[in-house]
């Protein structure tokens, strides 16, 4: 046990390098003032304080939150259909429409946008519009998979013998395989909601350079204005939200299952 | 009793294979029915036919006077309890009882007045809460009838509900089953393949095969007057000999006489004949209607089950030589090889169903490597003909270690039974001490090596040897010349006796007339 245990020696090590250490040095930047030498940190909240009373980064925050809920409410809408016709077909039709579902994304996420560029500037849309099919069209098939697997996995004969008891298709829809899928669609807004809260790369493509998302203010800091204090003050907001809002999930995935 | 279901002419089939080849049938109110039969006999498709989840390809059910083939499954006023008893694992006990008086949108107190009476006919009072992933495998199974049970339905269908608890809860639940059937007072329709948990419970039993019902009838007329040879093989232990009517009311077998009643069978007809174990009497040698050796004996707790041997089977005796013989060694490769002479039968030769390969495993020709590990033979050379005589045949490996061995081509004897249509055959053989020595299964090598066969003298079909006779020891054999005796099966009889017998006493066998069932050859056999 104890060799094992020291097999993961370079894991570790690795963890700590490009995960704890990055975490630690942005936490250090959100809270002092530019201009720091190595050895004296001045600690500051203004950062904090400059990011929440700006109505203009407020607006960008809610912007962000907005669409991502947008986007991940679409995907259940869009994703949920599919998910119970591909569950319902024969076994290896599933396997083939999963592998057709996956297909797009070994595809390079630029390059599809970039697609989506061409395609949108035919259509007179607002920005807002077009990050946001741009969006839907990237995660759609994170949704599907894992509502899909939560249905396929559910045992058939429960449909069978909620009909038996007296429910009708859509009954037992409402009773039974939308409560037992309950668990994949909470699995499939984390892996909607998170990246699209802090998707960057859509929103600067698909958007022109006026529309602006929380993911890109942060690049802007970083990159353009080198500000990493900043910066770093608007991921650690970033990772709050994000953390809070899985925490939340996971609360109500837990009620649900109780229920 | 009112007729409440029928069947007509129900046919299904699943990718081209018939599961139901027209099947009628009639089920009362308030009985107790069981569908009885293997698995793949199609009892489980005509109850989810009835259920209303498969539809027949030909036939109407009928069902309190009406025709439901166009109702779907949720308006008819039938539950299930399904096999693996789909409970809700997203509900508690409670709220998967109440699930179809919610779809009715019952009150809350009616339905809470409903659930709690379930509850309690159950005997889960107290459960309401519980999850039902972690209730065990029988509560689960009276959450189960519950739910079904709750919704009053006419007729309960029961799909294997007992497989998958263990023996003594299904005897339990076997109980509890009957119990809640006669308390509620409505149609049970049980599938099952447990002739026992058949004869236990049910008000009528229907036998079912391939499709096809064969039997319907209470559980004593299934037991006592099986309409076939399958029923009765089905339903309890059963001795079942072939016998033929020599008048209307005497039957034969075993070459002897027993006058019986007159079951309208025609003079010269065919047919089975059922003893069942515990109607045979062990008595002295001398006083029987038959007398046998006990070949077996099997304690079951209650009784002993004997076999014991009527009419011993076809035999052939063959002489066995014992050689010692060394392995040939060739100093070249360090390779060792070794081979016994054999004899074979000059049919096998001219009907040309010997290979090569077949004489390897006759003479039991076999090589080594300096590490004592197989090297396969590889050339087979011999001047073998085609009429009797002896010859050589030479094995040799890759590397040219070979031995030579003697072959005799005879024409051997067989022993024909005309009476009981099998012939047998063997041949003497050659074998060393270590081979014997060596061998794992003695009676299965001895067959092998005497190249034993028996056949069915009608139809050349084969026939078992089960019994191989021989009186040396294999661990402490010595060179010389044995007898070995390889037999057919005998007419052996299953008796259930409480007496205590050893294998190998002689006992006599007593059963009257009344013990004798007389059974039409069935049309089908699987």
């Amino acid at each position: 046990m104890k060799s094992f245990f020291r097999m993961s020696y370079p894991y570790l090590l690795w963890m700590a390098i490009f995960i704890v250490a990055p975490m630690v040095m942005i936490l250090l930047y959100a809270f002092t003032r530019s201009g720091n030498s190595m050895l004296t940190f001045q600690f500051t909240l203004e950062h904090f304080a400059n990011f929440f009373t700006d109505p203009t980064f407020m607006r960008v925050l809610w912007t962000s939150l907005r669409i991502a809920f947008l986007t991940t409410v679409f995907c259940i809408l869009i994703g949920y259909p599919a998910a119970l016709f591909i569950a319902n077909l024969p076994e290896r039709r599933q396997t083939m429409m999963v592998l057709l579902l996956t297909l797009p994304m070994w595809i390079n996420m630029l390059l599809k946008t970039y697609a989506w560029r061409g395609i949108l500037m035919n259509f007179d849309l607002e920005s807002e519009i077009k990050v946001f099919i741009g969006m839907v069209y990237d995660f759609l098939p994170y949704m599907i998979i894992q509502i899909h697997t939560s249905i396929a996995k559910m045992d058939r004969e429960l449909l069978t013998a909620a009909q038996d008891l007296g429910a009708n298709r859509w009954k037992s829809f409402t009773k039974v395989t939308l409560p037992l899928s309950v668990p994949g669609i909470i699995s499939g807004i984390t892996l909607v909601f998170l990246p699209a809260v802090s998707s960057f790369v859509i929103p600067k493509l698909l958007g022109g350079g006026d529309y602006v998302l929380i993911g890109n203010l942060i690049e802007i800091y970083f990159l353009t204005a080198g500000d990493w204090n900043f910066g770093s003050a608007i991921s650690l907001i970033m990772a709050v939200i994000i953390i809070v809002s899985m925490w939340a999930t996971k609360k109500l995935d837990r009620s649900a299952q109780e229920d | 009793m009112r007729k409440l279901i029928e069947f007509r002419n129900i046919v299904k089939s699943f990718d081209g294979q018939v599961v139901l080849k027209g099947v009628n049938l009639n089920i009362n109110e308030n009985e107790f029915v069981t569908l009885l039969g293997p698995s793949g006999c199609g009892k489980t498709t005509l109850l989810r036919i009835l259920g209303g989840f498969l539809e027949q390809d030909e036939g109407t059910v009928i069902f309190d006077g009406q025709c439901i083939d166009k109702v779907p499954p949720y308006k008819r006023e039938i539950n299930t309890v399904f096999q693996r008893y789909a409970l809700f694992p997203h509900m508690n006990v409670y709220e998967n009882i109440a699930f179809g008086l919610r779809i009715k949108k019952l009150g809350d107190d009616i339905i809470s007045q409903k659930v709690n009476r379930m509850l309690s006919l159950v005997n889960l009072e107290g459960y309401e809460k519980r999850n039902v992933t972690r209730l065990s495998g029988g509560q689960q199974q009276r959450v189960a009838i519950a739910r079904a049970l709750v919704n009053e339905p006419n007729v309960l269908l029961l799909d294997e509900p007992l497989g998958a608890l263990d023996l003594k809860l299904r005897k339990e639940m076997q109980r509890e089953l009957k119990r809640i059937q006669q308390e509620v007072g409505i149609t049970f329709i049980y599938v099952t393949h447990d002739q026992e948990e058949a004869l236990t419970m049910s008000d009528k039993i229907v036998v079912m095969n391939a499709g096809e019902i064969e039997q319907i009838g209470t559980p004593l007329e299934i037991y006592n007057e099986p309409i076939n040879a399958y029923v009765a093989r089905f339903i309890g232990e059963s001795n079942i000999v072939t016998g033929e009517m020599r008048t209307e009311n005497t039957l034969r077998f075993d070459d002897r006489d027993f006058v019986i009643p007159d079951l309208r069978m025609k003079a010269g007809e065919t047919v089975d004949v059922l003893i069942r174990p515990e109607d045979i009497a062990i008595v002295p040698i001398n006083e029987g209607v038959m007398r046998g050796e006990v070949k077996s004996v099997v304690f079951k707790g209650v009784h002993y089950e004997l076999m014991v041997e009527t009419r011993t089977g076809t035999s052939k005796t063959v002489k066995m030589h014992v050689v010692t013989q060394h392995d040939l060694a060739n100093p070249d490769t360090m390779e060792k090889i070794s081979a016994n002479d054999f004899y074979v039968d000059l049919d096998d030769l001219e009907n040309g169903e010997l290979t090569d390969q077949d004489f390897v495993s006759i003479a039991n020709a076999q090589a080594w490597d300096e590490n004592d590990r197989d090297i396969s033979l590889t050339r087979v050379t011999h001047n073998i003909e085609k009429k009797t005589g002896v010859y050589q045949i030479t094995f040799a490996t890759d590397k040219k270690t070979e031995i030579t061995v003697k072959v005799y081509v005879i024409h051997p004897e067989y022993v024909e039974d005309a009476r009981h249509n099998i012939g047998i055959s063997a041949l003497d053989f050659f074998i060393t001490q270590d081979e014997i020595q060596e061998s794992m299964a003695i009676s299965t090598d001895l067959k092998t090596w005497a190249s034993a066969e028996a056949w069915n003298l009608q139809d050349d079909s084969p026939v078992d040897i089960t019994d191989v006779k021989f009186d040396f020891d294999p661990a402490s054999v010595t060179e010389g010349s044995y007898d070995i005796t390889f037999a057919t099966q005998g007419r052996e009889l299953k008796v259930e006796t409480t007496s205590r017998h050893e294998e190998g006493d002689r006992v006599g066998l007593s059963f009257g007339p009344e013990d004798i069932h007389v059974m039409r050859k069935a049309v089908h056999e699987t």
